[in-house]
């Protein structure tokens, strides 16, 4: 890039359109229900599954899933966990571009089949100062992935290192 | 159809004793192109899982792996030895994601046998403590898993069709 290069007036004019919370938004109590939702469809889970090599054929087998009781493939729970994990990260953890801590207390409630849609909310548990990293805390959620019925499927209690 | 030839026969319930630690026998390196896709795919929105741009200006200096995507592709590697015979998931815990992974990063799997419970005829109740390490045997994730894991079929069990 040469020194010369003229700024665009569009980029000089341009309002900044941020995204997440910060760390004084997590009162403890306060609640969250997660944006978009996602309909888990027979693709995601055959790519989601092959990648990650998860091999039982519950997840890839449309007629071992029926023979174990199943009325069809079953998502793989690790992909239930991720997608409403992601569908979280814009309210609990961007913001803050810290670094994970830790997952715990994680329980698969019930099947997903696909075709279901997982909805995600979240309460925030916890919010502390670091003790090691001046500014930064570490903030703890309770998230729960809910089914289109309404059930829970799965939920976890998770810790972010979140920075000002 | 005989569900017990579409899988293996040294993984059941009776072939886990608490204790007993396994190395698993695939590794994997970890491309961009599919760490990105499945951050994509589950929605996560954090660039810094995707924008090397950003992050060229942290003490990381590129992108990282989504710890959810290196949990994930960790389980995988221990999932045909420990996961094959799951009937169901149980929970999860003490999941801790202890050094970055960066793209082009191998992992290994390594697990461990905690607990060891029966259930019923069918199925037993196993815990195990799963590792994953990095090609410089840095332990980049532990995590404890349960699941309900099918017992060995009775000889007359197996000729059912």
């Amino acid at each position: 890039m040469s020194d010369d290069k003229v700024v665009p007036e569009f980029m000089q004019k341009a309002e900044f359109w941020g995204k997440g919370n910060r760390i004084s938004d997590f009162v403890e109590g306060k609640e969250f229900e997660h944006h978009w939702g996602r309909t888990i469809n027979a693709g995601d889970n055959s790519l989601f599954t092959t990648l990650t090599q998860m091999y039982n054929p519950l997840y890839f087998n449309a007629g071992y899933a029926q023979a174990e009781g199943h009325p069809g493939i079953v998502v793989n729970p690790l992909l239930v966990f991720n997608t409403v994990l992601g569908l979280s990260v814009e309210d609990l953890s961007e913001g803050g571009l810290g670094p994970f801590v830790g997952i715990g207390d994680l329980k698969f409630h019930r099947p997903v089949y696909e075709g279901d849609t997982l909805s995600a909310r979240s309460v925030v548990i916890n919010n502390r100062e670091s003790s090691s990293k001046p500014g930064a805390a570490i903030v703890t959620w309770k998230t729960e992935g809910v089914n289109q019925h309404g059930e829970v499927v799965v939920e976890y209690v998770r810790s972010n290192l979140l920075f000002q | 159809m005989n569900i017990s030839s579409y899988t293996g026969t040294d993984n059941y319930f009776e072939d886990f004793a608490p204790g007993a630690v396994y190395r698993h026998a695939r590794g994997k390196t970890v491309n961009e192109n599919e760490a990105v896709t499945l951050c994509h795919m589950v929605m996560n929105t954090a660039p810094g899982h995707f924008n090397d741009h950003m992050m060229e200006d942290t003490p990381v200096g590129e992108s990282l792996v989504y710890g959810g995507v290196t949990i994930s592709i960790v389980i995988g590697l221990a999932y045909q030895d420990t996961g094959e015979q799951v009937i169901q998931e149980l929970s999860m815990d003490n999941i801790k994601l202890l050094s970055p992974v960066k793209h082009g990063d191998t992992l290994y799997a390594y697990s461990e046998v905690l607990e060891v419970q029966d259930r019923d005829e069918n199925s037993g109740l196993i815990t195990f403590r799963h590792y994953g390490v990095d090609q410089d045997s840095n332990v980049v994730f532990q995590g404890e898993r349960r699941a309900v894991i099918r017992k060995r079929p009775k000889y007359h069990d197996s000729l059912l069709v």
